[in-house]
């Protein structure tokens, strides 16, 4: 068995990077869609600019935004 | 196996056998640093807390408290975002409502788990066996990469010392 790189050198600070920035990027998404939410964002505009679809913003924020109590727009007259 | 290793299998196992005390400090270190998941690190922080605890003082005497891990991992994460030319965004920034507890385990905490009950199954082996809080430091000891023994290279902490240091404290 090959013995393991060192935690620190080569590829491991850029694979940490790519970790922690997955992670802060993850949390950014979920602050950014609560305030757009909060300020009157439709779902539609909140997916647009995330360029994901409106169906992906919805499974992945919904549970948070209804906890947070903000009052979600409808989709009809969006 | 992956019933028996399931969040839900885990969290029952550490709070049966690491006491809610220590199982609930995981979840406090976990959203203090604004995790959606615990990590490993956050286990290790959890057991630094419990100063009674055997893991606390194997950690102490190798000069590890509290304090300088969260220090460690703070250098770690500095660090690890200067690679990419960024600095620690402000937690303002990034507060987003939480959601209700319990947080699931991230999978660091589950390795690390997973390394954990197989020492304690090597030490004790009735079926029952309970982990203790000195074998979960091992399983998060053992990890080789990673946020924590990277954190641990950067502080200057021997991980293989710490290790075979442990027993000296169950």
């Amino acid at each position: 068995m090959p013995s393991s790189p060192s935690p620190l050198d080569g590829p491991a600070d850029g694979l940490a990077a790519a970790s922690a920035l997955r992670a802060i990027a993850d949390r950014l998404e979920d602050a950014e869609v609560e305030r757009a939410m909060r300020a009157g964002w439709s779902w539609s505009q909140v997916a647009e600019a995330l360029g994901v679809t409106r169906q992906a913003v919805h499974k992945k924020h919904l549970r948070r935004l209804l906890l947070a109590q903000i009052e979600l727009r409808r989709r009809v007259g969006e | 196996m992956n019933s028996l290793f399931g969040a839900d299998r885990m969290a029952l196992l550490v709070s049966w056998e690491l006491g809610p005390s220590v199982a609930r400090l995981f979840e406090v270190e976990a959203k203090r640093d604004g995790a959606k998941y615990i990590e490993a690190e956050h286990m290790l922080l959890a057991l630094a807390g419990d100063r009674d605890g055997g893991a606390a003082k194997a950690m102490m005497e190798s000069g590890l408290d509290h304090d300088r891990l969260e220090k460690a991992l703070q250098d770690e994460r500095r660090r690890t975002l200067a690679f990419a030319g960024m600095s620690a965004p402000s937690t303002d920034l990034v507060k987003a409502t939480e959601l209700e507890s319990p947080l699931s385990f991230g999978t660091s905490a589950k390795s690390a788990l997973r390394r954990g009950l197989i020492a304690t199954r090597g030490a004790r082996r009735g079926r029952r066996a309970r982990i203790r809080d000195t074998e979960l430091l091992v399983g998060i000891l053992q990890a080789e990469l990673g946020t924590v023994p990277r954190a641990l290279a950067i502080a200057g902490i021997d991980r293989a010392a710490l290790i075979s240091r442990i027993g000296e404290f169950e």
